[in-house]
Parts: C-alpha cells; sequence; structure tokens
C-alpha cells in the first residue's frame, strides 16, 4: 500500500503543480492577493507530497520490494543499506524524482524565506518554478514511472550498476542537483522579471544569495563527481572533458558569470538586463545538461538505460523553456530599466571581463561537446573532441582571466586605478615569480609552462591575501586598529578571497600533476619491487575475498622508502555477482597533497600481474581548492546584511553621467 | 479499503490548504516600490555601520548615501503615486478549479497508471510466508546456498528448476555444483550436459560430450546421452560414425519412442535408412523439421497445429493407417486438446478394433496420455 501511496502522492504533487502554475500567475496579472497566496501554499504542499513520494520509493528500496520494476532493476537483497538508500537515485527514473524533489524544495525554500519579495514576484517566480515542475512531473510519469509494477514479483534484484556501489553515489547526485537545480531560482526570477516588465531593488538583492547558494552546491558537486571518477575507474584521470562532465562543468561556467554580474547589480544596480540573460542561460544549460545525461545520446555510467521517448519528450522540454525565456527576453528586456554607468577600468569593468571571458570559455565547451553530436546526426560521420581541443582553447581562454582575478576586488567601483592596483599586488606578482623560478630551477629542463602556471597560482593566492590584508588597512594602521577592521569586515570579503585563492590552489594541482605525474606499467610477480615518487613499492602476492554480492582478487604492496616499510595498501579488482561485471578498486595512498595510485590490470601468461602505478604529485590541491571555492561561497552567503558598493568620486568634475 | 481512506484524506487536506487563502478576505496588495524603499533605507544603514567601523572614510560615506538617497527618493514617490489596488473579487472560480480539478486529475491519472490492487511485497515478508511464490522459493534457495555452498541437495534440486525458469547459466552452475558435492549421476550429467548446450546455442561442446559420454558410462542405455553423442557426431561432420550412432539408437528404442521422428529426421539428412518404416502421411518432412527447429515458441505451435490438421485431413480419406492415428492422438496430447484426442482415439478403434493388436496399442497409449477412451469402446 505504501508503494501505491506513494503513486498517488505523486499524482497528486503534479495537479498540484498544474494550480501553481496558474493561480499565483493570474493572480498577479489581476492584482488579486488571495490568488498568488494560493501559489505560496501550493508550493509547500506539492513539495510535502513529493517528499511522500520519494519516501514511498524509498521504503520500496530499503524492503526489496522487487514487485516494483524501479526496484527489481536496480538493487540486490544483498547489497549494504548505505547502498539500497543511495540505490534509488542510482538510477534513471529515481534521478528524476530526486531531481523534481529538489525543485519543489527550492519553490517551498522561496515561498517560505519569499516574504521580502514585492507580492507579484513571489507570485510570478512560484509560477514559473511550478510550469518547470510540471513539465518534469509529467515526464517522469509517462515516460519513467518509478512506481511500476511487476506481477509476479521477481524473487532477487539484478544489483545496483557495481560502479555506483560507492559512497560517492549518496553524495555526489544529491549536490548536483542542489547545484543545477537550484540555477531553476535564478530562471525563475529572470523570467517573472520579464512578465513583470520591470527589476525591483528587491529582485537585485535577492538573486545574488539563491545563485551564490546553488553554485557552491554545484561546485561540490562536480568536484566530488570528479574524484569518485578519479578513484573509481581505476584510470588514474580526474577529468576527461566527457561530454557528460562538460554537461555539469558549463551551468558552473555560466552560473560563476552569473554570480559575478549579480554582485555588480546588488551593489551598484548595474547589468541589470546582462544578469537577466545570463540567469536564463545558466538553467537552460543545466536544462541541456539534463536532456545529454538523461535521453540516451550520450552513452556514459550516467546514462542508465536509452529510450528515445525519453529523448523526445525532454528535448520538447528544453525547447519550450529554452525557447520560451529565450523569445520573452527578446521582446520584454526593451521595458527594463538600465542600470548604473562606469567607467571601463572599475570594479564593474573587471566583473564585466569577467563575465565575457566566462561565457565564452562557456560556449567554447559547448560547440565542443555539441559538434560531434549535430556531425553524427547530420552526416552520420563519428568525430571524437577530446581533451587536445579542450586542453588548448579553454586553457588558453582562461589564462587572461586567472590573470586578472586578483586586480578585481582591488579595483575601486565605478571607476578604478589599474596602476594602483598593479602596485598593491606587488608582493604577491613577487611571490608568484619567485616560485616560479624556483620550480623552475627544481625542475631544471623541466617544462617552463608548468612552472609559470604553478607561479600563476601562488600569485592567485597571494593576490586573495593581499585583498584581506588591504582592506583591513594593515602596514599603515596600528596593528590593534588593524586587527579591528580585520574583524569587522564584511564576511563576503572572506568569501571572495577563499574562493579566488581556492582557483590558485585548484590551478597548482592541474598544473603539478599534468607536468609531474609519472605512470609506470609493469608486470611483477610477488617480491618484485618498483619506483614511483621516490617510493619503493613492493608486490607481496594475491588474495581471494568475498563480499556481499562481489567476489574480488586483490593485490597487497608494501611501500618503503630508504628500504624502510612505511606503509602498506592494498589494490583490488571485483567480479559482481548478480552482473557479472568487474571493477577496479584502486589502491590509493596519501602523502601530503600527492598520491600513489596503483591499479590491477590482467594476468600476464607467466602468472605475474600486470600493474599499472602513478605519482600523482599534489592531486589533492585540485580538490582542496574547490573546497575553498565551496566555503568562500558558504560564507559570503551567511552573510546576510546587504552591501552597498561604495562608488569612488570623479576626480574634479568629470561627470560620468547620471548614476541611474 | 485502508488505501482509499488515506489517499481521500491527503486529496482533501490538500485542497484545504489550497483553498484557505482563496477563503481568507482579501488584503491589500503591496506596492512592488515600497519594497524598494526597504531596500534601499537599508543600505543606507549599512553605509552608516561601515562608517562607524571605519570600513569606509567620511568622504567616500558622504557620497555613497547621496546615491543611494538618490534612489531612495525616487522610490518614495513612486509608492505615493500608485493607488492601492484594493478590490477583493469572487474566487469562485479559483475554488471551484481546486475543488473538482485537484480530485480529477488526481485519480484519473493515478487509476490510468498505477495498480491500486497491489499490495506492497517487501523481500522480508515475502520470504517469511513464501507460499506458491517460485520466485521467491528460488530466491530461498539461492539465499541458503549462499550460506552453506557446499549444501549438494540443495543445488540439486534448484538445477532442473532454473532449467525451466529460464536461467540456464545458473543452470548450468548448479549441476556443477551438485556433481562437484554429490558426485555425478546420469541425471545431473545429462542436465549438466543440456545446459551447457542451451548455452552455446545448440553446438554440443567437448565439455558437453565429455559429461555426456561419462553419463553414458553410468547408465548405458540412456536414449538422451546416446542421441546427443550422435547429433555431436554429425554436427563435427563424422557422418558415417553419425549414422551409425543415430541407428543403434533407433535399434534400442521402443518402436513408437516420441524421440523416433527427430531421429528418423538426422538420419535422412545424412542419407541413412530410415529406420522407421515412413510409409505413415504427414510425417514431416526433412524440410519441415528444420523449419520448426529455427522456429520458436508460437510459430512452431503455428507449425505443429498446421501438420496435425492435414494430418487429420489425410486420415479421414484413408483410416487405414495406424501410425497416423497413434502419432496423432500424441500430438492432440501434446497440444492438450484432451477432446480431439479422444473423438481420435474413437475413429481410429473403428479402423482397429480395440480386440486387435494396433486397437490393443492405441488403448494403451490413451492410457499413458491420461486420454478418456468413452465407455463405448469397453
Amino acid at each position: 500500500m505504501i508503494v501505491e501511496f506513494g503513486h498517488y502522492a505523486l499524482v497528486l504533487a503534479l495537479a498540484t503543480s498544474i494550480l501553481q502554475s496558474l493561480l499565483p500567475v493570474i493572480g498577479a496579472w489581476r492584482g488579486e492577493r488571495a490568488l498568488m497566496q494560493s501559489g505560496t501554499t501550493a508550493a509547500i504542499a506539492s513539495f510535502c507530497l513529493l517528499a511522500l513520494s520519494f519516501g514511498a520509493l524509498t521504503y520500496a528500496h530499503v524492503t526489496s520490494d522487487f514487485s516494483v520494476v524501479n526496484v527489481w532493476e536496480n538493487s540486490h537483497s544483498m547489497i549494504p543499506l548505505l547502498y539500497k538508500y543511495s540505490g534509488v537515485w542510482g538510477n534513471h527514473e529515481g534521478s528524476m524524482l530526486l531531481w523534481l524533489l529538489i525543485l519543489m524544495f527550492f519553490s517551498a525554500l522561496v515561498a517560505v524565506f519569499g516574504r521580502n519579495l514585492p507580492d507579484t514576484l513571489r507570485a510570478n517566480v512560484l509560477g514559473v518554478q511550478a510550469w518547470v515542475a510540471t513539465a518534469f512531473a509529467l515526464f517522469i510519469l509517462l515516460t519513467s514511472n518509478p512506481f511500476a509494477r511487476i506481477i509476479p514479483a521477481p524473487g532477487e534484484g539484478r544489483d545496483l550498476n557495481p560502479v555506483l556501489q560507492d559512497v560517492g553515489l549518496a553524495i555526489h547526485p544529491p549536490l548536483l542537483y542542489l547545484g543545477y537545480v537550484g540555477f531553476s531560482v535564478c530562471f525563475s526570477f529572470a523570467v517573472a522579471a520579464l512578465i513583470d516588465g520591470r527589476i525591483d531593488a528587491a529582485w537585485a538583492r535577492w538573486v545574488r544569495p539563491w545563485t551564490l547558494a546553488a553554485w557552491s552546491f554545484l561546485t561540490a558537486g562536480i568536484a566530488m563527481g570528479s574524484y569518485w571518477a578519479y578513484y573509481e575507474l581505476g584510470w588514474g584521470g580526474w577529468w576527461f572533458w566527457d561530454p557528460v562532465e562538460n554537461a555539469s562543468f558549463m551551468p558552473w561556467l555560466a552560473g560563476t558569470a552569473l554570480l559575478h554580474s549579480a554582485l555588480v547589480m546588488e551593489k551598484r544596480e548595474a547589468l541589470k538586463i546582462w544578469t537577466v540573460l545570463l540567469a536564463i542561460l545558466t538553467f537552460s544549460l543545466s536544462l541541456l545538461g539534463t536532456f545529454l545525461v538523461r535521453s540516451g545520446v550520450l552513452t556514459s555510467v550516467h546514462a542508465f538505460a536509452t529510450d528515445p521517448t525519453r529523448g523526445v519528450f525532454i528535448l520538447i522540454i528544453l525547447m519550450l523553456f529554452i525557447g520560451g525565456a529565450l523569445s520573452l527576453f527578446a521582446f520584454r528586456a526593451v521595458r527594463l530599466k538600465a542600470g548604473g554607468l562606469f567607467a571601463p577600468i572599475s570594479r564593474e569593468g573587471a566583473l564585466v571581463y569577467n563575465n565575457l571571458i566566462l561565457t565564452t570559455a562557456t560556449a567554447t565547451v559547448l560547440t565542443g561537446t555539441l559538434y560531434p553530436l549535430a556531425l553524427e546526426a547530420m552526416t552520420g560521420a563519428k568525430i571524437s573532441v577530446g581533451p587536445p581541443f579542450f586542453n588548448i582553447t579553454f586553457g588558453l581562454l582562461m589564462l587572461p582571466l586567472l590573470v586578472a582575478v586578483p586586480f578585481g576586488p582591488l579595483l575601486a567601483w565605478k571607476r578604478g586605478d589599474l596602476l594602483g592596483a598593479a602596485q598593491r599586488l606587488f608582493a604577491a606578482i613577487g611571490a608568484g615569480l619567485i616560485v616560479a623560478m624556483g620550480v623552475f630551477y627544481a625542475r631544471y629542463g623541466g617544462p617552463v609552462m608548468a612552472a609559470a602556471g604553478i607561479g600563476l597560482g601562488i600569485y592567485m593566492i597571494g593576490g586573495a591575501v593581499t585583498d584581506i590584508v588591504l582592506r583591513s588597512g594593515s602596514g599603515k594602521l596600528p596593528l590593534a586598529t588593524a586587527w579591528a577592521r580585520l574583524k569587522g569586515l564584511p564576511r563576503s570579503s572572506f568569501g571572495t578571497a577563499l574562493a579566488h585563492a581556492g582557483v590558485g590552489v585548484t590551478l597548482i594541482g592541474i598544473v603539478a600533476v599534468t607536468a609531474y605525474e609519472t605512470e609506470t606499467i609493469v608486470e611483477m610477480k610477488p617480491g618484485m619491487t618498483a619506483e614511483a615518487g621516490g617510493f619503493t613499492l613492493r608486490f607481496d602476492g594475491m588474495r581471494e575475498g568475498q563480499g556481499p554480492n562481489y567476489t574480488e582478487e586483490a593485490a597487497h604492496f608494501d611501500i618503503l622508502r630508504g628500504g624502510v616499510v612505511v606503509d602498506d595498501f592494498w589494490s583490488s579488482k571485483r567480479i559482481y555477482t548478480a552482473r557479472r561485471m568487474p571493477t577496479t578498486e584502486a589502491g590509493i595512498r596519501t602523502f601530503g597533497f600527492s598520491q600513489l595510485y596503483v591499479s590491477l590490470g590482467d594476468p600476464a601468461p607467466n602468472g605475474a600481474m600486470v600493474i599499472r602505478i602513478w605519482w600523482k604529485p599534489f592531486i589533492l590541491c585540485i580538490w582542496l581548492g574547490t573546497v575553498l571555492m565551496m566555503i568562500g561561497g558558504a560564507v559570503s552567503l551567511s552573510d546576510r546584511r546587504l552591501r552597498v558598493g561604495v562608488p569612488k568620486r570623479a576626480k574634479a568634475k568629470l561627470a560620468m553621467g547620471a548614476a541611474e | 479499503m485502508l488505501f482509499w481512506i488515506v489517499v481521500s484524506v491527503l486529496t482533501a487536506a490538500v485542497a484545504v490548504a489550497l483553498l484557505l487563502p482563496l477563503m481568507r478576505a482579501e488584503a491589500q496588495t503591496d506596492i512592488p516600490q515600497s519594497h524598494d524603499v526597504e531596500v534601499y533605507r537599508d543600505q543606507l544603514a549599512e553605509l552608516q555601520r561601515d562608517q562607524a567601523n571605519g570600513l569606509i572614510s567620511g568622504d567616500e560615506a558622504e557620497f555613497a548615501k547621496a546615491e543611494v538617497a538618490r534612489r531612495l527618493l525616487a522610490a518614495n514617490e513612486a509608492v505615493k503615486a500608485t493607488a492601492p489596488v484594493s478590490g477583493r473579487r469572487a474566487n469562485r472560480i479559483a475554488q471551484a478549479a481546486v475543488i473538482v480539478f485537484l480530485p480529477l486529475l488526481g485519480l484519473c491519472l493515478y487509476l490510468a497508471t498505477g495498480r491500486p490492487d497491489l499490495p506492497d511485497a517487501p523481500l522480508a515478508m515475502r520470504l517469511a510466508n513464501p507460499g506458491e511464490d517460485i520466485n521467491i522459493l528460488i530466491a530461498k534457495a539461492e539465499q541458503h546456498l549462499v550460506q552453506n555452498p557446499e549444501d549438494g541437495a540443495g543445488w540439486d534440486l534448484l538445477a532442473p528448476i532454473y532449467y525451466r525458469e529460464g536461467r540456464i547459466e545458473d543452470a548450468g552452475a548448479a549441476y556443477q555444483n551438485a556433481i562437484r558435492i554429490l558426485g555425478p549421476t546420469p541425471m545431473r550429467l545429462a542436465g549438466y550436459a543440456e545446459s551447457l548446450i542451451a548455452l552455446s546455442g545448440g553446438l554440443i561442446t567437448t565439455e558437453a560430450q565429455d559429461a555426456l559420454r561419462q553419463s553414458l558410462a553410468m547408465a548405458p542405455d540412456d536414449p538422451r546421452s546416446e542421441y546427443y553423442l550422435a547429433l555431436a557426431l554429425k554436427q563435427q561432420g563424422k557422418t558415417e560414425e553419425a549414422r551409425t550412432a543415430f541407428e543403434a539408437l533407433v535399434r534400442s528404442s521402443p518402436k513408437d519412442a516420441p524421440w523416433l521422428p527427430l531421429v528418423n529426421s538426422h538420419l535422412a539428412e545424412l542419407g541413412g535408412d530410415v529406420a522407421q518404416n515412413d510409409k505413415a502421411p504427414g510425417n514431416p518432412t526433412q524440410a519441415d523439421v528444420a523449419a520448426a527447429q529455427a522456429m520458436d515458441g508460437a510459430d512452431r505451435n503455428a507449425m505443429i497445429e498446421g501438420m496435425v490438421s492435414s494430418l487429420a485431413e489425410k486420415l479421414k480419406q484413408d483410416p487405414d493407417n495406424f501410425e497416423g492415428w497413434m502419432r496423432i492422438i500424441r500430438s492432440y496430447a501434446v497440444l492438450d486438446r484432451k477432446a480431439d484426442a479422444a473423438e481420435a482415439l474413437r475413429q481410429g478403434l473403428q479402423a482397429f478394433p480395440a480386440g486387435s493388436e494396433e486397437g490393443r496399442s492405441l488403448l494403451a497409449l490413451a492410457s499413458e496420455l491420461g486420454i478418456d477412451a468413452g465407455k463405448d469402446v469397453k
């Protein structure tokens, strides 16, 4: 009964969403407060209904109710309890239900925390959220119903995809969806403003926190996915420019741009129309990502099943929302009042520069991702746009942005002083140069670009520190005063510094791994040794093991340094019995920020094992940097006070034009 | 019943939640610009705090304050210029929409996609109370065998069930385990070999041949093993040896053995003498058998039906065909057409009276197949 009750709750959530997509919008249009209010209730009600529905599906998974097709296809009675829970979204139907749950969660948040928004704005935002929710609820019910039953019920499930049987599944999809779907709020805000034909100060004030929250989750989700792929797939790579990865990376790039333009809008009431467009584009890219991953256009671990009707359905949703929103923008944007003016060299100017580069980068990734698909659809020719394309184009695009990052926060609002900013950054620039030269000398003959890249990373961290130090007035003011000012600094300043330093840390990790990684492939018999990263690995032998739903062959290694055993670890290959699918469980040992990564190949004919050994210097910096970015986002989000950008007064009477 | 009560309560609760704001007395809609005023006031307060903390200098603060103040003034004027929208309109349509639409769409869509008749089936509950549930009996046996992988009797029991359920690979593994633990018997060996043959798509692999030979060594007259081994020879292209083997099988089989037509068709393909007389009309031709082997399921049934009816037609014209009556009775029994089988038996007994040798054979076959010959013939 619980399963069927969950099914009914899902249907009722759809009905409520349909009402929510009509009543408040009509209310806003006719100025009827009661209708607008009903949208608020509907948003909360539909979230509660979907939570019930999701709970029912979870119940079916946890109790291994194989009369539910979804459970039968994606679960097994013997898998550990954690995977019974996370298996709920480890499949197409369940993950779409999670997508919808999070969408309705955000709608409910807007309903609860949106009291300080103008009535009509809130009503329209909730209405637009409900349009998206209705489309996806229909998609789930008509093409991917997680509550479909099977009679007679099978006695055992077909097991969860072994690659997904990992803690990562419990963390990565919910975080990623919180990010993806979080941008729906920004989208709804933008469409609501277009419907209203007006951007209020309150609009400008409340878009940034939503963007920041979604962006922080997306950052965490992507980083988690990258780390998961790194340790689970056994190839030792952390980013493959795989279309599915790009699908999540594009909304992140656009979202980063949106975050910065929303900043300008909140503090200076400028870039309003551009922000509206960016908000639409960011969520459109999220939808595109959902389409690419869920339609089966791409084959990857994320495409659980391929079914053309699903692809067509999502494509229609995609065209409806992206096309609709962009058309609305084309017709209504002229009615929006443009914001304030500013000089090219100013904080606003720096943020525009950021936006230009980030949107270009997004377009590049989009082209690289879609071009092979489009070409195949048109001519049937299969080409692959691989890492070389992305590394060169994307890398070159990012370089000028990364150089400029430390300058941004140091420039004044409205009109700034580039030379002054450069002078204030001399310490950071110097530190970067010294480290770069140091790296170059230490690795003489090594790649020059690597040294430059690491120097750039150091310079970015230094720039972030410089910003905080200058704001507190250290050096100029007595220490006690500076300390007091430091404590009084808005938390958003620390957020900025942390996030920018995080980019630097990630950059260092990427450059170090790319340039100085070593890979060794050897055939080893027990007792043999191999060298990597200054350590000696000794292969001890194999052992067979048995898990709840798999059998494994594990190799044991000792790690020696200078002839002394410092550590030991296992690296194994598993066969999951239900699906007869092998997985690699790489052996990983961390030394500082670097890692030793060992994965097992096949046994060689002579009784030896093929073993791949990587030494990955500073690889943890890649994810550590993203953690810093995420913490920066959270710190900035916790700063609920309103910030005003203090403009720089023009010298003499050189008026730049009205500030409005 | 409980389900529908819960469903009604849930629907009613949601409807009430949506209706409440619609029924409340209409309050005034706020003026959007009033929120702008609020934001600008906050901004001014913030600037004052920053100035007090020494984060911005007095000069900068004054300039910024002037900028915000200009916006504040503009917003204030807009608020004054906007007449508050009051005006309570009836929301009857909206209320009706909620009351009608919510249960209607909910029920229609749910009844179209849901299965309200199906109870939950948590695995633990099914395991505790398996009843007739063959899947759960298998699963239970499987779980038992995961705990006690050396229980040979369990594997022995499970193997033929797997085979019947179409889980050939599991069947092979189960036979293998049973043989490993309990030792080989002709039944296990032949079952194992059949699983291997089914897995390889009908090809009799060396592994299967080994098992069959071992089985034959234990039970020398097992026609199943003999048949497959002969077929293996044929598949290897050893025509002569295959023919000899098939002929031996025919010799050792009873005259009415059900596998004889199949053996005969192989013999015919191999160019040997068809041992059993093939004068009976309606015997499947070589081509027919080959076609039947290529088909499966419904197609094959249709072909058998067709052959049976043509045989019935021939027997009507020429009832003096003992072989024909034997075959058609057996075919009807296989197709589960008991009434037709009884009718064929009755007609056959007219041509070959019950007292004759042939008549007794027909009756013996009928009783073996569980077909009621009727009182009149007794």
